[in-house]
């Protein structure tokens, strides 16, 4: 039987670990290295809201980027415009603009198209949002939103100063980790076991009373929100909004991380980012190279490790239990699971 | 008798091939109602429209009472239809035990709305309760925590059937049952449709091709040829009738 107890304390111990291990980085890595790492942490969740539609009710999205820029461009104008509206607000907007733009978007998306036509929309929406952005003078145009401030966030009896960049830092990690840990949850409780099965057979799934596509539409949303709220979290901590990061690029950036890391792991994602974030600091010298060391390796990681990286390691930790005979056998699918 | 169901003039084409012409159909409640007919008479396309998996091209469909016509098959589950698949379809990466528990939370999810839904992770103890009784009565046991793709045919038809009742359903509908199944799991498939046809107080609509099967459940059997109905009634009556021996059972 799945000892769901069991299961729960061990992810809360992978976001805490996660959660040290970001935090006693600055310890050891120089303010620039630092940097990455926030940004490292903020595409973690990105990647995971991506996964909870692909592997979670099995939606692919070409077009998250106009969810982060969403939310990125919203913390940006009220930054800037309605500085006296407490950050809190400011996040809350940003992730709001995600959900708004994933109802409306999905609602049409939904009703008209699935499989590889609906990520062809959600891409076409997302050029349709990028470019919005460049021709909108209120937005910078091609200059994008710049002089972000970072909040100093009052709580009446004390105030929290997060206007330097390792305070700020520290914010991201702990908002991370605590979004992080709430998206398991939830993809883990009764909602979250619905998904699943949508993805594993949207037929049965109807024939049990659920309306799929409302709850296609419920998780587009959520998956909008929290991506959006990953790019109003982020841009405080780079003080720029930049009409690139509604660029479709960014929108592979999340299936390659979930690529890197394994699909079929809730962690997958994680993982992947961390990794690609990795290389990307490793070939930073390479000019222009950098993207074919990224494309070399995502074939070599597609073709000879399928399930990712955390899907390889989890699979030779199997092997070597059964080879040896220690430990509990435990069936594939269940390790995978546990994780 | 009460009725359950009743279709009036259903009519269903694929393209230019009229499947259903001008079909009328009635199922009393509390009767196991069996439609046979040769291949490609239009039992499954029939299945499917009284389900809700297709849309009808004509005619009305009601459920005790209330014009079901317009609904999909999601909305029809939740007025008290549970049903099974030729091949079952189960989920099937999931372990059987999850399977069930995804099943009787989408039941909890229609009967208390969203409430059942935000959850723990655990699923609640009851749930997990009922998910027990239902695989001690099914004979499920030992194959639990296996993803449920690794499962015999056999047992994916047994889990598939454990789901829709655990839907609490007042109309079971089964296609094919017993397909694909050797002899003596059928034998067993039927012991096991009747027990909890009677447990449950079920009204049964089946499709079958086997007659050990047919009239060993059928209190009244339906045949269907060319997209029309051609007899109808109780089963030893229908057996006797001259035209269903012509163009069905005298085959055999």
């Amino acid at each position: 039987m799945i000892d769901y107890r069991r299961r729960m304390r061990a992810n809360l111990a992978i976001a805490v670990i996660g959660l040290v291990l970001f935090a006693v980085f600055p310890l050891v890595a120089n303010s620039g290295l630092v940097f990455l790492a926030g940004l490292v942490a903020v595409n973690i969740v990105f990647g995971l809201s991506w996964n909870l539609l692909f592997s979670g009710v099995g939606l692919l999205s070409f077009g998250h980027a106009m969810f982060f820029a969403g939310g990125a461009y919203a913390m940006a104008v009220v930054s800037l415009r309605l500085p006296d509206l407490p950050f809190a607000g400011g996040l809350l907007l940003g992730a709001m603009t995600g959900g708004i733009i994933a109802l409306v978007f999905g609602y049409i998306a939904l009703r008209r198209a699935s499989g590889v036509y609906f990520a062809v929309l959600t891409l076409a929406f997302s050029e349709l949002v990028h470019i919005v952005i460049t021709k909108t003078t209120f937005l910078g145009r091609n200059d994008g939103l710049v002089g972000i401030p970072r909040p100093v966030i009052n709580l009446g009896v004390a105030s929290i100063d997060l206007t330097s960049a390792l305070a700020y830092y520290y914010f991201i990690i702990v908002a991370m980790a605590v979004v992080a840990f709430a998206l398991w949850s939830f993809q883990n409780s009764p909602a979250g076991r619905l998904i699943q099965a949508i993805r594993q057979d949207p037929v049965r799934t109807a024939f049990l009373g659920t309306d799929v596509r409302s709850w296609q539409l419920t998780a587009f949303v959520l998956s909008g929100t929290i991506a959006a709220f990953c790019g109003a979290v982020m841009v405080p901590f780079a003080q720029i909004a930049s009409p690139e990061i509604a660029y479709w690029t960014v929108s592979t950036e999340p299936i390659l991380f979930t690529l890197l890391g394994g699909a079929g792991h809730f962690w997958g994602p994680a993982v992947g980012a961390i990794l690609f974030g990795a290389i990307d600091y490793a070939t930073r010298a390479l000019y222009g190279l950098s993207e074919i060391t990224v494309g070399m390796l995502l074939l070599g990681v597609v073709l000879l490790m399928p399930g990712g990286l955390l899907g390889f390691l989890l699979s030779r930790r199997t092997a070597a239990r059964r080879l040896t005979g220690s430990g509990k056998r435990v069936p594939m699918a269940n390790a995978e699971k546990a994780t | 008798m009460t009725r359950m169901m009743e279709a009036r003039g259903i009519h269903k084409s694929y393209g230019p091939v009229r499947v259903l012409e001008d079909v009328d159909f009635d199922l009393e409640a509390g009767e196991a109602h069996v439609v046979i007919g040769p291949n490609g008479a239009g039992k499954t396309t029939l299945f499917r429209c009284l389900s809700g998996e297709s849309r009808i091209d004509g005619g009305t469909i009601t459920l005790a009472g209330e014009d079901i016509t317009g609904l999909a098959g999601w909305q029809r589950v939740k007025r008290g239809i549970g049903r099974s698949f030729q091949v079952a379809r189960i989920f099937p990466d999931m372990s059987a035990f999850e399977n069930l528990i995804v099943a009787i939370e989408t039941r909890e999810r229609v009967d208390k709305g969203l409430k059942s839904t935000f959850g723990l992770v655990a699923p609640r103890a009851a749930v997990r309760g009922e998910a027990e009784d239902l695989v001690v009565e099914l004979g499920l046991e030992g194959r639990l925590d296996e993803p449920a793709s690794t499962l015999s045919h056999g047992d994916k038809k047994r889990l598939e059937l454990a789901m829709s009742l655990a839907l609490k359903p007042k109309l079971l509908m089964l296609d094919e049952p017993t397909a694909g199944m050797s002899q003596s799991d059928r034998a067993e498939a039927v012991r096991l449709i009747a027990q909890v046809r009677e447990k449950y107080g079920l009204t049964l609509l089946l499709t079958e091709h086997d007659m050990e099967v047919v009239f060993g459940l059928a209190t009244r059997l339906t045949v269907l040829h060319h997209g029309a109905i051609i007899a109808s009634g109780e089963p030893h009556k229908v057996r006797a009738d001259a035209r269903v021996r012509e163009v069905y059972l005298g085959q055999h």
